[in-house]
C-alpha cells in the first residue's frame, strides 16, 4: 500500500546542508500499523512528513497506492492543531466543510466520531476548554473525518500525562480495529511502539536513518494482559537495547 | 481600579484648585476647574455644544470605519498578491511619513471645509497601522496552521477565508485600537486648519478669543471622548483575543 523507495531528505544548500534522512526503503501493507521510534533528531518526524506529502523528498519515491483519492492521509500532530475560533464538532467536521460535503452527511459523520473518540457532550466546546488528551481525541476525530486510508501520527500522544496515554493506545487499538485504516504511528517511547505495532522500525540519528524492522509476534487484540505478555516485553527489552547501543 | 484611579482624577482637581489662588494665578492662563466646567455649560446651552461634539464624532467615525476597511482591504490584497505590495509599499510609506498637519491643508483646498477632508484625514492615518496589523497576521500564521491546509490540500481561498483571516483578527484589531489616537488627532487637526463645526473648531475659536477656559474645556472633552474609543477597542480586541487565539 505504501511504498518508500530509495528515499532521502536534506536540509539547505551548500555548507548548511543536512543530511536529515538517508536512504529509506519500506513497504507497508494495507491495514498495518507501523510503530516509528526512535531518539530525537533520527528523522522520524520528516520521514512521516514525507509520507504526508508536508515535505518534498530530495531524492526516490513515495507511492500511497491511491493516486485517486483526493486526501489519501489523515494527520494527527504532536499539539493537536486545532482550529481555536471553532467549536469541537466544527473542527472535526473541517475536512468535510472544505470539501463540500452537505451538512447533512457531515453531521452525521461528526455525531459519529464523537461517540467513537468519546467526546459527547463537548461538540460546542472550544479547544481551550478541553484538556491536553481530550484535544488530541478531536484531532484524531478530524483526521478520521473524511475516511482516508492512511492515518499518520506524529508523537501524539507525548503531550498527556502517563495515564491517559495509556488509555488513548488503547483507544486507538480499537479505532484501528474498527476502521482497518493503515497507521504509521511516530513515537520516542518503545512501550508504545511494540504495544501499538504491527512492526516497529528504529530509526538512529546522525544521519538520519532506518537502522533495523521488528516484526511485532504479540497476539491481537492488545490489553492490560499483553504488558505481561514475554513476547512483548522481550520485544520492549530488544528495541531499548538498540536504541540505547552506539551506532558505529 | 476605578476606585483609585477617581481618586488620582479628585487628586489632581484639587491641587489644580488650590494652585490657582497660592500662586495667584491670573484668570486668562488657567481658569479654576469651576470655571471650566461653567464654560461646558455655557457652551451646551448656548454654544450648540452637543452639534459641535456630534459633528467630530461622525467625522472619526466614518473616517476610522473608511480607514479600518480599506486597510483590511488592502491587506487581504497585498497578502495575495506580494508583488503589488512590492510596488505599493513606498508609495504608501510616502503618504505615510508624510506629516498629517502637512496634508490638512492640500484636503481642505481640495474638498473644502466641510466634514469630506476630515474623514479623509482620519481615514489615511487609521488605513497603516490596520494594513500593517493585518497583513503581519496574515503572514505570520501559525506554521502548524499551514500544515493542516497542507494536509487538507486548501485550495488559496480556502486558506484564507478559513485560516488565514481568522487568525489574524486579534492582530487586526491590536492595529485598530492603535488607530483610535491617530485617528483622534487627525479629526482635531482636519478642524483646527479649517473648518466652522466641530470640536476643533470651538478649540480654535477659543483661542482666537484668548478664551482659555473654552480652550481646556475642549482639551478635556477630546481626551475623554479619545479615552472611551480607545477603550470600546481595546475592549474588542480583548474579546477578539480570546476567541480567536
Amino acid at each position: 500500500m505504501i511504498k518508500i523507495k530509495g528515499v532521502t531528505k536534506t536540509f539547505g544548500v551548500g555548507a548548511d546542508r543536512v543530511n536529515a534522512l538517508t536512504p529509506v526503503d519500506m513497504h507497508i501493507e494495507k491495514g498495518e500499523f507501523i510503530a516509528i521510534v526512535g531518539p530525537s533528531g533520527c528523522g522520524k518526524s520528516t520521514l512521516l512528513r514525507l509520507i504526508a506529502g508536508l515535505e518534498d523528498v530530495t531524492d526516490g519515491s513515495i507511492d500511497l497506492g491511491s493516486k485517486d483519492k483526493k486526501r489519501p492521509v489523515g494527520f494527527v500532530f504532536q499539539d493537536a492543531v486545532l482550529l481555536p475560533w471553532k467549536t469541537v464538532a466544527e473542527n472535526i467536521r473541517f475536512p468535510l466543510d472544505t470539501s463540500a460535503v452537505p451538512r447533512s452527511v457531515s453531521d452525521a459523520k461528526v455525531a459519529e466520531l464523537i461517540a467513537l473518540i468519546g467526546l459527547t457532550g463537548f461538540e460546542r466546546a472550544l479547544p481551550k476548554q478541553l484538556s491536553g488528551g481530550m484535544r488530541q481525541r478531536a484531532a484524531i476525530a478530524r483526521a478520521l473525518a473524511d475516511d482516508p486510508p492512511i492515518l499518520l501520527m506524529d508523537e501524539p500522544f507525548s503531550a498527556v500525562d502517563l495515564l491517559t496515554r495509556e488509555t488513548l493506545n488503547d483507544e486507538l487499538l480499537k479505532i484501528w480495529e474498527q476502521t482497518g485504516k493503515t497507521i504509521v504511528l511516530v513515537t520516542h517511547s518503545v512501550e508504545e511502539a511494540a504495544y501499538l505495532g504491527t512492526r516497529v522500525m528504529v530509526m538512529s540519528a546522525r544521519p538520519g536513518r532506518l537502522r533495523k524492522t521488528f516484526k511485532a509476534d504479540i497476539p491481537q487484540p492488545r490489553s492490560e494482559e499483553t504488558k505481561r505478555d514475554p513476547r512483548y516485553l522481550d520485544l520492549v527489552s530488544e528495541l531499548r537495547t538498540m536504541m540505547r547501543e552506539p551506532v558505529l | 481600579m476605578l476606585l483609585r484611579g477617581l481618586l488620582g482624577l479628585v487628586g489632581f482637581v484639587a491641587l489644580w484648585s488650590a494652585a490657582i489662588p497660592l500662586f495667584g494665578v491670573p484668570d486668562h492662563v488657567l481658569p479654576s476647574p469651576l470655571e471650566v466646567v461653567e464654560r461646558l455649560g455655557f457652551l451646551y446651552d448656548h454654544g450648540n455644544l452637543l452639534m459641535h461634539i456630534e459633528v467630530t464624532l461622525i467625522e472619526i467615525f466614518w473616517g476610522f470605519t473608511i480607514g479600518l476597511v480599506l486597510g483590511v482591504l488592502f491587506a487581504v490584497i497585498f497578502a495575495r498578491v506580494p508583488f503589488l505590495e512590492r510596488i505599493s509599499t513606498p508609495l504608501i510609506l510616502l503618504l505615510q511619513t508624510a506629516p498629517k498637519i502637512a496634508i490638512a491643508p492640500l484636503l481642505l483646498l481640495w474638498l473644502g471645509l466641510g466634514a469630506a477632508p476630515k474623514v479623509v484625514l482620519v481615514a489615511i492615518v487609521t488605513f497603516f497601522p490596520v494594513m500593517t496589523a493585518m497583513l503581519t497576521g496574515i503572514k505570520y500564521v501559525n506554521k502548524s496552521y499551514i500544515d493542516l491546509a497542507d494536509v487538507l490540500k486548501l485550495n488559496s481561498w480556502q486558506r484564507f477565508l478559513y485560516i488565514e483571516f481568522p487568525s489574524a483578527i486579534p492582530t487586526l484589531f491590536a492595529g485598530a485600537t492603535v488607530a483610535t489616537t491617530l485617528a483622534m488627532t487627525a479629526a482635531v487637526i482636519g478642524e483646527l486648519m479649517g473648518a466652522n463645526k466641530g470640536i476643533g473648531f470651538l478649540l480654535a475659536t477659543g483661542q482666537e478669543d484668548a478664551d482659555t477656559a473654552t480652550v481646556i474645556a475642549m482639551v478635556i472633552l477630546l481626551s475623554a471622548i479619545g479615552w472611551a474609543f480607545y477603550a470600546l477597542l481595546d475592549y474588542l480586541r480583548v474579546r477578539m483575543e480570546d476567541r480567536y487565539s
